[in-house]
């Protein structure tokens, strides 16, 4: 049996009341849906909360779903993205949005990339791994814009594909692409900078 | 920009084939004409490293490990049930029902058994066995063909019922039918039946009233002869002529 038809076979055992079922869905989708929150939100705290958030609404929308309209990842992702949105919403006087662009100096911008990353001598991704790569990435990653950073996690973390990204977030493919290319561009350029600070 | 060629590449195809080429999807000459403008191109290149940069990042990024509590806060906000219950049910060890315990039971009997039977030895006896149930079988006069399942279901219970009170109706009928029968002849025998003249009556009255316990055709016999008994009495008066031819041979 094919996962979607797994899935699918879960889904409607979920309305029908089964409780394991309802585990099976919540012990397939915790994970994914909880890095989502957790690279969008930043705090581990709040990826925790709005996973259960995600989940109690879709607990009680779960009758909604139209296995013909699309995949349940799909109905899934957009839920965990809509909540994301709301809690930005509400938390947006506590938290740094700008982006980078906003931010980062003329000078900087007007570099190219390979001026401001000399080639010789380790390489800068090897040298910020030695202290925290993945806190440094995660860090800057929150210095994004919500539109950029909801772009980059979906393609670049969820390997999802341009369409469901497109489905997800309502823009156009091309939208999404561009999207993913500033949002790529500017955390390089803001990881840049730090490389360049601890040096 | 769009307008500008690098190694036989615009800017604007180069664009189209950024996120191709960031997916790995570019291959050959499409590749090598790709990374030729890249490092012509003064707007491109820098384009393509910060995106990959970025993107190299990004993929950097390990999946991080939800806490451990998480499935069962989520259960319990939902359906209530917290997940180790759930799992309890899982991992409770078999409980056999009733018909299992009655079929491991007879396996364990009927193996022994069916591992001595098995044996080439006994094949013979088991034909005979079989060809000789056959030939009662079919003197008894069951056939095979007969044996069926019984339907338990309730139409063909009902059905059974219905069918066998007929047959019962109908057996009760059929008796009922045969002593009519039998009560209308003997009605029509006393009717056609000549009228008994007094004398029969008497004799019948007489028969009921005899005691003696004697045998009523001997009866019947000794009444005949009446008349004849005292003549027999009277015989001896004349000598016979045996009995004069006796007397000389004597003398």
């Amino acid at each position: 049996m094919e996962d979607a038809q797994i899935v699918n076979s879960l889904v409607r055992r979920c309305i029908a009341g089964d409780a394991v079922a309802w585990e099976e869905i919540v012990q397939r989708y915790n994970r994914r849906i909880y890095n989502i929150c957790y690279r969008f939100s930043g705090s581990a705290d709040d990826a925790q909360d709005l996973t259960q958030d995600v989940f109690i609404k879709m607990y009680r929308t779960l009758s909604s779903y139209d296995i013909e309209r699309g995949a349940f990842m799909t109905w899934v992702t957009t839920m965990t993205r809509n909540l994301l949105v709301d809690h930005f919403r509400k938390t947006k006087q506590d938290r740094l949005t700008d982006s980078m662009d906003a931010t980062a100096s003329e000078h900087e911008d007007s570099m190219l990339l390979r001026e401001q990353i000399p080639d010789k001598g380790p390489a800068p991704d090897t040298k910020v791994q030695s202290r925290e790569t993945g806190q440094v990435v995660h860090e800057a990653l929150q210095k994004l814009s919500p539109e950029l950073r909801e772009a980059v996690i979906l393609r670049d973390l969820q390997d999802m594909d341009y369409r469901d990204i497109a489905a997800v977030l309502r823009v156009p493919e091309g939208t999404v692409k561009s999207r993913i290319n500033r949002g790529r561009a500017e955390l390089a350029r803001l990881l840049q900078r730090i490389y360049r600070q601890v040096m | 920009m769009p307008g500008e060629t690098h190694n036989g590449m615009q800017c604007s195809e180069f664009e189209a084939l950024l996120f191709d080429a960031l997916d790995n999807q570019l291959t050959g000459a499409k590749q090598e004409r790709f990374r030729a403008h890249a490092r012509a191109c003064p707007k491109c290149g820098p384009m393509f490293a910060e995106a990959e940069a970025g993107q190299h990042w990004l993929k950097s990024l390990a999946e991080v490990e939800p806490p451990a509590n998480l499935v069962n806060d989520i259960l319990a906000a939902t359906s209530g049930i917290p997940s180790y219950r759930l799992h309890e049910i899982a991992a409770r060890p078999h409980q056999p029902s009733f018909g299992e315990r009655i079929r491991e039971w007879a396996d364990s009997l009927l193996t022994p058994v069916w591992s001595t039977v098995r044996q080439p030895r006994f094949a013979m006896s088991f034909g005979m066995a079989f060809f000789s149930l056959s030939v009662a079988l079919s003197v008894a006069g069951v056939k095979p063909g007969d044996i069926k399942q019984a339907d338990l279901s309730r139409t063909g219970l009902r059905r059974t019922y219905y069918t066998t009170q007929a047959r019962v109706v109908k057996y009760y009928e059929n008796i009922r039918l045969v002593v009519e029968i039998e009560s209308k002849v003997q009605e029509i025998r006393k009717v056609t039946r000549p009228a008994r003249t007094n004398e029969e009556r008497e004799r019948e009255r007489n028969h009921k009233n005899n005691t003696s316990g004697e045998p009523e055709p001997r009866q019947e016999r000794n009444y005949s002869r009446d008349e004849n008994q005292p003549a027999l009495a009277s015989v001896p008066q004349e000598a016979p002529a045996v009995s004069v031819t006796t007397i000389r041979r004597l003398v």
